[in-house]
């Protein structure tokens, strides 16, 4: 036992001295080298890898975006960060020098404000969380505003008149989808019922796939889906049905099933926050982006999308556009024919929020 | 037929009992050197400069005060969870339930947190604490019973506990526990500042550190210097033993995996009140799990996980850095990886040694003579 | 090449294992259409030999030729496909699997998709020609321990194997299954394999043996033609013929009963009755010698009166306290030392340094306690101290026992449990496996011990060692004592016939 701790103490300082070696020879010009005056630096959190074609996949299109359209930005990117890891990874990103870092899972929201207030030179944004600072906000998209579009289409698609849903976590988020989805259907649909299965996983493929296939083996001929990846378009392709595809146009993974796709463009967004960055003209303000913004979007149809409608999605998607109305405009009634808003009433952003209900139309509950 | 060669090669490897202790030191070393040779002709074939690489990730983990503090925090749920399954190991007790019980022991906490969030720290703390060692001693305990007087597997059974445990966790975010503040995300509210470990200035780093190398010295103590560690160590060592001198086996094993628990229930108490200030699904990147590959590391000696458990922080921190620099995750993961295999094959090789074996020609003509 | 009548040929094996010589030079050749009986006590190499010949271990020394061609059989594949194949004494079959598909398990030769009709077609061939009955599409688990074995068999023949070991065979057999066994292993013979079968019981080689070698202390001592030999020959042979060299042993004073059993039972670790009404007393000052062919009930004995078994009938007495099924702690704590059989495996602890091994029985007491903690120095200073007295040869107190020799142990075992000033002293085989020196030393301790008055239980195989150190001699066969003599009214002929399980004439015991 005595060797042991002799060689453990051995270890210590051998560490230790190595440590100070490194110290002292290189601390610090690491930090500012890459700086430069013009130029402004960009850093990117990313949960999952821009491999998934989904979630991460869409925020890198908008970080090529951005590198394309402002010649005086750089960007760094960091993948595969965990929730336990996302402090160290932003201070480690505001430490190299970058200006403005996002920050694109919910789970970083409590390290993003943590950072900021270490970094207050340095401007923090959170995708999907609810928590600010004075140098750090968060940003999202009304990304409901395209899932009732394409539950239009959907509506008008089905013939079984079961429509499944594949759905990550019971979360506002994702809820607030399915509601405006089940609201599209039914609007053109009522007969049509959209049932939900839960995977209690972001990125999973292989376990979305299954929960896809499980809907279409209880007869299900549409499927839409809250996920990450593509797992689900797969499965209604191999089926020979068809799919919602959400994230990015999922067109090219499965072309004969996808009817549409549910897109986030954040790209102008991302451009038009560098540029307010460096202008001086940011503010800390949540941003909900609508449709209108460009920041969500519809994906251009399949093949297999009828002119009709094609037309009737249009007709409403110009009445979106135009701010007159919007998706949870009353009358809406919930699972249990409740009318939870009534005709001529609307939910407010925060009521939306904090969804936590379905409308009716949906098969599924909310575990909670 | 390739059994019938016959024999004609000169060496014959073939178990050593003890390593010598140089080579317990040289082996990990020269292990890690040559991970890093390999990782280098790989980089060098990507197009990518390898020098330049590990010249950023050393100055990124070791020259910079947040690199090398990170390097720290990272390690302190593993250093913990790797003493907690590490006592397990000690007496063949294969505990893969460090997950649970972290889990089990930062839900416990969080309890605390939630339900006193009034009450002053010195309350907090200590109420914390001892939750998440019954939490996490009873997650130890579960398997333990069974075992003992039984004979079940406790390898499945804690294995089969921690998706328990997770599940669990996932329920009480989801629901009772959710922050009513929270716009229905799937976290509980913040702990009050009471109820937060007090931090190394203003860096991360926090009093789990403290409670690491408490916890490492103390069972090193028990270990070589009580009674009890006594009989831990005979009944790893040699079960038939510990029963020819009357050691109480089963009752050892509650007591162990006991203690196992509830120290790896720390572990998650000191992730949540340290650095997530709540409890969230995830919190855990399987801290549990890597705890089981640190304890073997460091041949199960408290003192050695320490050194271990910084290590893997190290590899952490350092991992990403390289990212930042342009390397994609997938690279970073695969070296991360050839480090962990070369180190546990150097562990492999330090066990067996090579022997020359005469020429059984040759010993036939002496005989002959 | 040389013409070879031989199937395998062993020459020259030697195997070691830390502080043992398992084997010693060995010479073993197997005809075609025999069956060899290797004969030996446990631990005289039988099992070390025979798994070198399947493979399981590498000789350090010597040379294995199969059909005259020199071979290296590196693990048990290899063995397999030159021919050789072993049924161990612990079956190696899937429960949850049928017959056919635990014959093929692990054949290299079977497609991925086996065609599951055809196999089983051949292995009832085989069945039948070999009188093996078992149905192949039966569940292991549903069969009886002699069907498995059976399966085991036909395991070895399905693989075309010529050379049939079997270990024990018939140690876990009812004697209608053993009868079976040895016809269907005649078939085998006759049909021109080599059936090797491992024994220690002198009446299975009398039945079956064309030819036997006989090991003892992992050296053949004998090769003997069926016709050549009789049972009491082989009883000479195997605990030794060596004249009984009568040391001088110190005369002792006989004092009052110190061990007592009454009529005890207990179980084998088969669940097979182990002891069947044993009853003897140990005197202080005494040793009592146990002879007996291994598996009569030997560790059975020591394991009730250490307390590490429990007693299902019957009662122990340890200087008038009633001390049955009272547990090891407390049998320790009433003065009984205990060498076992295993010294690594239960008399010490293989991976901790010599202070710890000295404490292992001393730990809980109060001159060793400083609250919970261990007084180390106290330790160390005996430890040294011991070591010195006993003369145990190692450079390094902290240094893993394991590392030491076979006699050094013994020395360091009989060191702990001597000076604990036992009032009994329980010795299972406690020479085994020492060269003459170390052997020496533990005798001469033992006698040092009988001299200061301690009540010593010697259960050995070794008729040399028995006689040399034994008072009384007491002889066990399947469980009962057979026989209860004075050493100086007998004589190993008288004995040996004992441990056959032959009753002499009936002797007066003083």
């Amino acid at each position: 036992m005595c060797r042991l701790s002799k060689r453990a103490v051995f270890l210590i300082t051998l560490l230790l001295a190595a440590t100070f070696i490194i110290v002292g020879c290189g601390g610090g010009d690491a930090v500012t080298e890459h700086k430069s005056e013009e130029n402004v630096k960009v850093g990117f959190v990313y949960i999952g890898s821009p491999g998934d074609a989904g979630w991460t996949y869409a925020h890198d299109q908008g970080r090529l975006y951005l590198e394309a359209n402002l010649p005086y930005v750089v960007t760094e990117t960091v993948e595969n960060v965990s929730d336990a890891d996302a402090e160290w990874v932003l201070t480690q990103l505001a430490e190299r020098g970058n200006h403005v870092i996002f920050a694109t899972s919910f789970g970083f929201m409590d390290p993003v404000i943590n950072v900021a207030e270490k970094y207050p030179n340095v401007i923090f944004m959170h995708c999907s969380g609810y928590r600010t600072a004075d140098n750090a906000t968060n940003y999202f998209g009304r990304i409901y505003q395209p899932r009732y579009l394409s539950g239009i289409v959907a509506g008008m698609t089905t013939e079984s008149n079961l429509i499944g849903y594949v759905a990550a976590y019971p979360i506002p988020e994702v809820i607030r989808g399915i509601n405006a989805f089940t609201l599209g259907v039914r609007s053109v649909n009522p007969e049509a019922k959209v049932r939900v299965v839960w995977t209690h996983t972001w990125y999973d493929p292989a376990k979305e796939k299954d929960a896809a296939e499980a809907l279409l083996d209880a007869g299900a001929d549409v499927i839409a889906q809250h996920q990450d990846t593509p797992g689900p378009q797969q499965a209604a392709q191999e089926k020979g049905v068809y799919s919602i595809g959400y994230n990015s146009d999922m067109s090219t993974m499965a072309p004969q099933a996808v009817l549409t796709s549910v897109v986030w463009n954040w790209g102008p967004y991302y451009v038009r926050t560098v540029e307010a960055v460096r202008n001086g003209t940011w503010d800390n303000a949540p941003y909900w982006g609508s449709m209108a913004d460009g920041i969500v979007d519809l994906a251009p149809f399949g093949p297999m999308v009828s002119d009709e409608i094609k037309e009737k999605v249009a007709r409403e998607k110009e009445r979106l556009l135009s701010g007159e109305w919007d998706v949870f405009y009353g009358p809406i009634y919930d699972q249990n024919g409740e009318l939870k808003v009534a005709e001529g009433e609307a939910l407010t952003d925060a009521e939306m929020l904090e969804m936590s209900w379905f409308v009716q139309g949906v098969e599924g509950t909310i575990p909670n | 037929m390739s059994g019938l060669r016959p024999v004609a090669f000169p060496w014959r490897l073939e178990r050593s009992l003890v390593p010598s202790p140089a080579m317990s030191v040289l082996v990990p070393v020269c292990s890690v050197v040559l991970a890093l040779l390999a990782g280098a002709v790989f980089l060098a074939f990507t197009g990518r400069d390898p020098w330049f690489l590990y010249g950023e990730m050393f100055s990124g983990v070791f020259g910079t005060r947040y690199g090398l503090f990170e390097t720290v925090v990272k390690a302190i749920p593993l250093m913990i969870a790797g003493l907690g399954v590490g006592l397990a190991f000690r007496m063949r007790l294969w505990n893969i339930g460090g997950e649970g019980q972290l889990y089990m022991g930062a839900c416990a906490a969080t309890w605390v947190a939630l339900t006193f969030p009034d009450q002053p720290a010195w309350f907090l703390l200590p109420g914390m604490f001892a939750a998440a060692a019954v939490g996490g001693g009873v997650w130890g305990l579960l398997p333990a019973i069974p075992r003992a007087y039984l004979g079940v597997n406790e390898i499945i059974t804690t294995l089969m506990l921690n998706y328990v445990a997770i599940l669990w966790v996932d329920y009480l975010v989801y629901g009772p526990w959710r922050d009513p503040a929270g716009f229905n995300f799937p976290l509980t509210a913040r702990f009050s500042p009471e109820a937060i470990l007090p931090t190394l200035g203003d860096s991360r780093i926090h009093a789990g550190l403290l409670v690491g190398l408490t916890l490492a010295l103390i069972l090193y103590v028990v270990l070589y210097r009580t009674r009890w560690g006594y009989e831990i160590r005979v009944v790893g060592d040699s079960p038939g033993a510990a029963r020819y001198a009357g050691i109480n086996i089963g009752r050892n094993i509650l007591l162990v995996m006991l203690a196992s628990g509830v120290i790896c229930g720390l572990a998650g108490m000191v992730e949540v009140s340290g650095l997530a200030h709540r409890l969230q699904p995830g919190f855990s990147p399987g801290y549990g799990y890597t705890a089981i590959i640190i304890a073997w590391l460091a041949r199960l000696n408290p003192l050695t996980v320490i050194l271990v458990a910084f290590l893997f922080g190290g590899l952490q921190v350092g991992g990403y850095i390289v990212q930042t620099n342009g390397v994609p995750a997938t690279m970073v993961a695969m070296l991360q990886g050839l480090v962990l295999f070369f180190v546990l094959a150097g562990e492999v090789l330090l066990k067996y040694r090579f022997r020359r074996v005469r020429d059984p020609r040759a010993e036939v003509k002496k005989r002959d003579r | 090449m040389v013409e070879t009548e031989f199937l395998v040929e062993m020459r020259q094996v030697s195997k070691r294992f830390p502080g043992v010589l398992a084997n010693d030079r060995v010479d073993l050749a197997l005809r075609p259409g025999e069956i060899h009986v290797l004969l030996g006590e446990n631990g005289s190499g039988k099992s070390t030999l025979m798994n070198i010949l399947a493979g399981l271990y590498r000789p350090d020394e010597g040379e294995i030729y199969v059909g005259g061609r020199q071979v290296s059989l590196r693990s048990p594949r290899d063995a397999i496909e030159a021919g050789i194949g072993m049924v161990h004494q612990h079956f190696k079959l899937v429960d949850i699997f049928t017959v056919a598909e635990n014959v093929i398990l692990g054949d290299r030769n079977i497609p991925f998709f086996p065609n599951r009709r055809r196999i089983e077609r051949h292995i009832a061939g085989l069945s039948e020609r070999y009188g093996l009955r078992v149905d192949p599409q039966v569940r292991v688990w549903q069969l009886s321990v002699g069907e498995r074995q059976r399966v085991e068999i036909l395991k070895m023949l399905y693989r075309g194997c010529r050379v049939l070991i079997l270990d024990e065979p018939t140690a876990v057999l009812t004697p209608g299954e053993a009868r079976e066994l040895f016809r269907n292993l005649r078939e085998m013979a006759d049909r021109g394999q080599a059936v090797v079968v491992i024994t220690h019981k002198l009446q299975e080689v009398m039945e079956i043996a064309d030819r036997v070698t006989v090991l003892r202390r992992g050296r053949a001592v004998a090769m003997l033609e069926r016709g050549d030999f009789t049972a009491r020959d082989l009883a000479w042979l195997m605990v030794g013929r060596d004249v009984v060299f009568q040391v001088k042993k110190p005369p002792s004073e006989r004092g009052e009963i110190v061990l007592e059993l009454r009529d005890v039972h207990a179980l084998s670790d088969f669940g097979r009755p182990g002891l069947r009404g044993v009853s003897l007393t140990v005197h202080a000052g005494e040793i009592l010698g146990v002879a007996g062919v291994a598996g009569n009930g030997q560790r059975e004995l020591a394991e009730v009166v250490t307390g590490l078994r429990p007693v299902r009938a019957g009662s122990i007495h340890l200087a008038g306290c009633n001390i049955t099924n009272v547990g090891v702690r407390r049998v320790i704590d009433y003065g009984v030392g205990y060498i076992p059989e295993d010294r690594l495996g239960a008399g010490l602890v293989p991976g901790l340094g010599t202070v710890d091994n000295l404490i292992l029985k001393d730990y809980r007491r109060p001159e060793f306690r400083r609250g919970p903690f261990l007084d180390r120095r106290r330790s160390r200073e005996r430890a040294l101290e011991r070591v010195k007295r006993f003369d145990v040869r190692l450079s390094d107190l902290e240094a893993p026992v394991k590392l030491l020799s076979g006699g050094n142990l013994q020395r360091l075992l009989l060191a702990r449990e001597i000076s604990a000033n036992p009032s009994l002293i329980v010795a299972v085989y406690p020479v085994r496996g020492l060269d003459v020196g170390a052997t020496e030393d533990v005798h001469r301790m033992l006698l040092e011990q009988r001299s200061a008055g301690t009540a010593i239980l010697l259960i050995s195989e070794d008729l040399d060692e028995i006689f040399k150190l034994s008072d009384r001699i007491a002889v066990l066969f399947e469980g009962a004592v057979t026989g209860l003599l004075s050493v100086d009214w007998t004589d190993p002929e008288k004995i040996g016939l004992l441990m056959m399980g032959e009753r002499p004439a009936e002797e007066a015991v003083p």
